[in-house]
């Protein structure tokens, strides 16, 4: 989804970020001196947004929104707080880089009290799942990266614990991996029926990186994949029958096109998507009324029957309906949906942010290692 | 004639009559218990007291229900503090770079070197520096509290449970090898005690109340509420009352409400669904119960060669800690498994595979060497999660062996990991029955709970036979309280005899004229008199009987007058101003007559104890450790 198209865009032309940023300055420029600005991801991601949150808003006050986009990455909002110009409203970022900004001061202090209630009255801080109201940025979904699986791949039998994508005696058959060591160290670990709270203590040891590098090591055939589309293409293909990639891809794959795929949700590594406020934003009463009216349940729910994120808000997630279009449930595709979450991840990005480069040259070494063999 | 005389003393009241004694006591029916030949003695004094009990019903409920409301208050205090307490210990160790997840996350490997050695080391100063504030300069743990309900003293120190609990925290804090368990059960045990003072309570419903706290936060830490309510049954009271289990089951009860609702953390152990064991394998378990009593043994014996040794060492004592601190970090830098409470440890040993066998018995060895070092040498903290993890480490072992020798698949590796784990734990802290729900209630398995009780079944029994009870009653006799006889015992040797002192005894100067003597006794209506000399040392006990044969003898020669001191004294044996009732008990054994002088050592006469004081007193206690374990309200 957007965040997939982030990375390829990273991938390929990660020198592009610069001149998309001028870019968007520039355009800035021409805009309605009233409207509000909002730099978010593109894509699908972006046509569910202005279906769900910008139309509505703009109806609601009048107030019309102008959307640009993003590959992720702070180094824009940097510099343009740095300038004292900033063009944006509202960005739509993740947690991780929220945080960070955050730290750096780039971003505008967010009050609880500025979210609505739940429509039964429930105070936002307890509708919000734990851990969604940031200092400076609020959650408003929670994508997940999961392992999905062609259904006709193993006959009389499904996978039903993350322990079965290395189970390769009872599920046979190769398995295409994101190329990176998250995800793959966390279900590598959870293999062994840890508990989820202590994934990350454990694999802060050497002796927890050992056995999930061990227990990878068990697979004979991964194909590792970069690309956001390329897990649901290798399964569409019959490439491979198991396959980790984002849920919202999955979900497109299989509803959209038909791909004889099912995810696995056990073991499902979710992270947040949050609005924040940059610091010197142009109105940021206005951003403040949109945070608000796009973090009301009514909305948050309408975005997930767009997108099959979860909705922050509990009281979002149980209206959430079916697909405007397709009329699929959304409800059982939404990686918050308790069926799904039972034994979801929350994927430590703190302790990502800081270990980041040693798990990659570690990643990198037992990579090498494996193909040596 | 002599006779005569005598009973001419004693005919008006024809039985004693001391001021203090509101009924009277044959000395035969004294002697008789003295010699613990007492039930029909017992049975008087029993319907005795119920006779004051009846009639008082309703209010003995709602003091009753006082009490379990005031259990379910104690439980969300202690639970609290056991909340912030855990809490805080985390926080610190992210801070400090004890747990390996800030480790992993600092990036400066020389400098996480030089922390891994500092935190340790300073810790172990700062707990040095603060028990210099402690009166006992130690850390007072659940040993204290066993101690105070036992001889049913209670009145556990606040200020002491404290800083004991903040010396507790700086060394789990800075990764001493320490558990987090006994500190938890010392302030739930305080708090206990503290409401109970402020509440003016007795001292009966004082060890309830330490009892709830201890419960509190044994329900708390492991989100356990039966191992909460056992434990503090097996442990602390060491009796099963009717009126201390509602009490006590309220607060723990609330404990787990609030673990439930605040603590998320994972269960401390896992179990595959589908393993069951062999039944061959159950012998395995027995023998893993027969060893790990073994490990136990080398676990207490280690902390207590330590403590020994530190004490020799020459060294001043706040600085103790901090040695032990900087051997830990240097050993530490080798094999980082040793630091702090070793969760993640005890968690990899559960996993086959994670370790090799090698490695099991190396890490083995240095936990047990690093536990009875930082606790020898002066860190605060309790020794079960230590335990835990070193037991735990103790099973895989066996369990890698036994699958190496069997070559069968590891799928019961788990069931190995438990019950050596429970075989270490329940000899050191003295709770078989508390481990086995500790296992059964954190992994609701029927199936892992039967096979530690096999290892349980052995482990206890020996190891109780060879070492004791537990860690707790080995340094309570090193520290002069031996509990092995049980509460009756401890509460009569914790009862100083003094307590019985009077003052109503005759004493007679050495030089007195015997005719005097025997007019001061016949008023005091005494048999005894002690001779006490101007300087006021005791110098001997005469009886009326002496005097009066004495004064028969001269009466015809009128020039003459005799000193008491010239009559042959009393064989009498005297006691120490710090006797205790049971010595007092045991002095009774081999004398015949009305009192037992205390003196102190300078020779100093004090006082007299009355017999039958020393006997209603041993009733009395006896009588109220039968209400506290017998009665209802």
């Amino acid at each position: 989804m957007a965040r997939d198209e982030r990375e390829l865009a990273r991938g390929r032309w990660p020198a592009c970020l610069l001149g998309l940023a001028l870019a968007l300055l520039s355009v800035g420029g021409a805009a309605d001196e009233d409207a509000l600005v909002v730099l978010s991801w593109g894509g699908a991601y972006e046509r569910a947004q202005r279906a769900a949150l910008f139309a509505p808003y703009t109806a609601a006050t009048g107030r019309p929104v102008t959307v640009r986009q993003y590959d992720g990455g702070l180094a824009a909002l940097r510099g343009a707080v740095a300038d004292g110009e900033v063009p944006w409203d509202l960005i739509d970022m993740t947690r991780s880089e929220a945080m960070a900004a955050c730290a750096e001061g780039l971003l505008e202090p967010l009050s609880p009290k500025l979210l609505a209630l739940a429509p039964d009255g429930t105070p936002a801080e307890a509708d919000f799942l734990p851990g969604a109201i940031g200092r400076c940025a609020i959650t408003h979904s929670i994508f997940a990266t999961v392992v999905a699986y062609r259904t006709d791949a193993f006959p009389g039998r499904r996978p039903t614990r993350i322990g079965d994508l290395f189970d390769q005696r009872r599920f046979p058959g190769p398995r295409a991996l994101q190329d990176t060591p998250a995800v793959n160290l966390e279900w590598a670990l959870l293999s062994y029926r840890v508990p989820r709270e202590e994934l990350y203590r454990l694999l802060s040891t050497r002796r927890g990186l050992d056995l999930a590098w061990e227990r990878l090591d068990t697979l004979d055939e991964i194909r590792w994949w970069q690309a956001g589309d390329t897990p649901s293409r290798l399964l569409a293909e019959g490439e491979v029958v198991m396959a980790s990639g984002y849920n919202g891809r999955f979900f497109d794959a299989m509803v959209h096109r038909g791909v004889p795929i099912e995810i696995l949700w056990d073991g499902q590594v979710q992270e947040h998507e949050t609005w924040a406020i940059p610091r010197g934003a142009p109105h940021p009463e206005a951003a403040r009324e949109f945070l608000r009216f796009a973090t009301t349940a009514e909305r948050l729910a309408d975005l997930a029957r767009h997108i099959p994120y979860g909705p922050a808000r509990r009281s979002a997630a149980v209206r959430v309906t079916t697909h405007p279009e397709s009329g699929v449930d959304m409800r059982l595709h939404i990686p918050t949906h308790p069926l799904n979450a039972e034994r979801a991840v929350t994927k430590d990005e703190t302790w990502y942010a800081r270990t980041r480069s040693r798990i990659q040259a570690l990643f990198r070494d037992w990579l090498e290692a494996r193909e040596a063999q | 004639m002599i006779a005569a005389g005598v009973l001419r003393c004693f005919r008006p009241s024809n039985a004693f009559q001391v001021p203090h004694r509101r009924f009277p006591m044959p000395t035969r029916i004294a002697r008789r218990l003295a010699r613990r030949d007492a039930p029909a003695y017992t049975l008087r004094m029993k319907s005795l007291f119920a006779a004051t009990h009846s009639g008082r019903a309703p209010l003995a409920v709602v003091r009753f229900l006082g009490l379990v409301l005031l259990g379910a208050v104690i439980g969300a205090v202690a639970a609290l503090v056991a909340v912030g307490f855990v809490a805080a210990v985390l926080w610190l160790n992210d801070l400090l770079l004890i747990s390996p997840r800030s480790r992993m996350m600092f990036d400066h490997p020389g400098l996480l070197l030089v922390i891994t050695v500092a935190v340790p080391t300073l810790g172990g100063l700062a707990v040095g520096v603060v028990h210099l504030t402690i009166p006992e300069r130690r850390p007072h743990t659940p040993a204290d509290a066993i101690a105070a309900v036992q001889t049913r003293r209670g009145r556990l120190p606040a200020r002491a449970g404290g800083l004991s609990a903040l010396s507790a925290l700086i060394s789990l804090g800075s990764g001493a090898s320490v558990g987090q368990y006994g500190p938890l059960v010392h302030l739930g045990a305080t708090l206990g005690s503290l409401s109970a003072r402020l509440l003016r309570l007795g001292r009966s419903e004082d060890n309830v109340t330490i009892a709830c706290g201890v419960a509190a936060a044994i329900a708390t830490a492991f989100n356990a509420p039966l191992a909460g309510i056992v434990f503090a049954h097996e442990v602390m009271l060491r009796h099963y009352a009717l009126r201390a289990f509602a009490p006590v089951a309220a607060a723990a009860l609330v404990g787990h409400v609030i673990a439930a609702n605040v603590l998320q953390r994972g269960a401390l152990f896992h179990v595959a669904d589908t393993a069951v064991p062999r039944p061959w394998e159950f012998i395995a378990f027995l023998a893993i119960g027969g060893l790990g009593a073994l490990v136990a043994g080398a676990y207490m014996g280690t902390l207590l060669g330590v403590t020994r040794l530190a004490r020799r060492l020459p060294l001043a004592a706040p600085l103790r800690p901090a040695l032990a601190g900087a051997l830990l970090g240097l050993t530490a830098l080798w094999v980082p498994d040793i630091l702090g409470m070793g969760q993640e440890t005890l968690r990899f040993a559960t996993i086959a595979g994670a370790f090799g066998s090698g490695e099991l018995l190396l890490v083995l060895v240095l936990k047990i060497a690093a536990t009875g070092l930082c606790l020898g040498m002066g860190f605060g903290g309790g020794v079960f999660s230590p335990a835990l993890v070193i037991g735990t480490l103790f099973g895989a072992l066996c369990g890698t062996l036994v699958g190496q020798l069997s070559g069968a698949p590891q799928e019961t590796f788990v069931f190995y990991a438990v019950c050596g784990m429970v075989a270490v734990t329940a000899p050191v802290i003295g709770a078989p029955l508390t481990s086995l729900l500790i296992v059964f209630e954190l992994t609701g398995s029927y199936a892992l709970t039967t096979a530690a009780l096999a290892s349980v079944t052995l482990a206890s029994p020996i190891a109780a036979q060879l070492f004791g009870r537990s860690l707790f009653d080995i340094q309570l006799v090193e520290r002069g309280l031996d509990l092995s006889a049980g509460r009756g015992r401890a509460v009569l040797r914790g009862t100083p005899v003094t307590e019985q002192l009077s003052h109503e005894g005759v004493t007679l100067r050495p030089q007195t004229p015997v005719a005097e003597a025997v007019t001061a006794l016949c008023r005091a209506r005494h048999g005894e008199g002690y001779l006490v000399d101007e300087a006021g040392r005791y110098r001997g006990c005469v009886s009326l009987a002496d005097l009066e044969a004495a004064r028969e003898a001269t009466q015809g020669d009128t020039g003459k007058v005799q000193r008491v001191d010239r009559i042959a004294p009393l064989a009498r044996r005297v006691l120490g101003p710090d006797a205790s009732l049971w010595d007092a008990m045991a002095a009774l054994e081999d004398v015949t007559g009305e009192a037992l002088p205390v003196v102190d050592a300078e020779g100093a006469f004090l006082g007299v104890v009355f017999e039958s004081s020393i006997t209603r007193a041993y009733l009395a206690h006896g009588d109220e450790l039968r209400r506290e374990e017998h009665g209802t309200g």
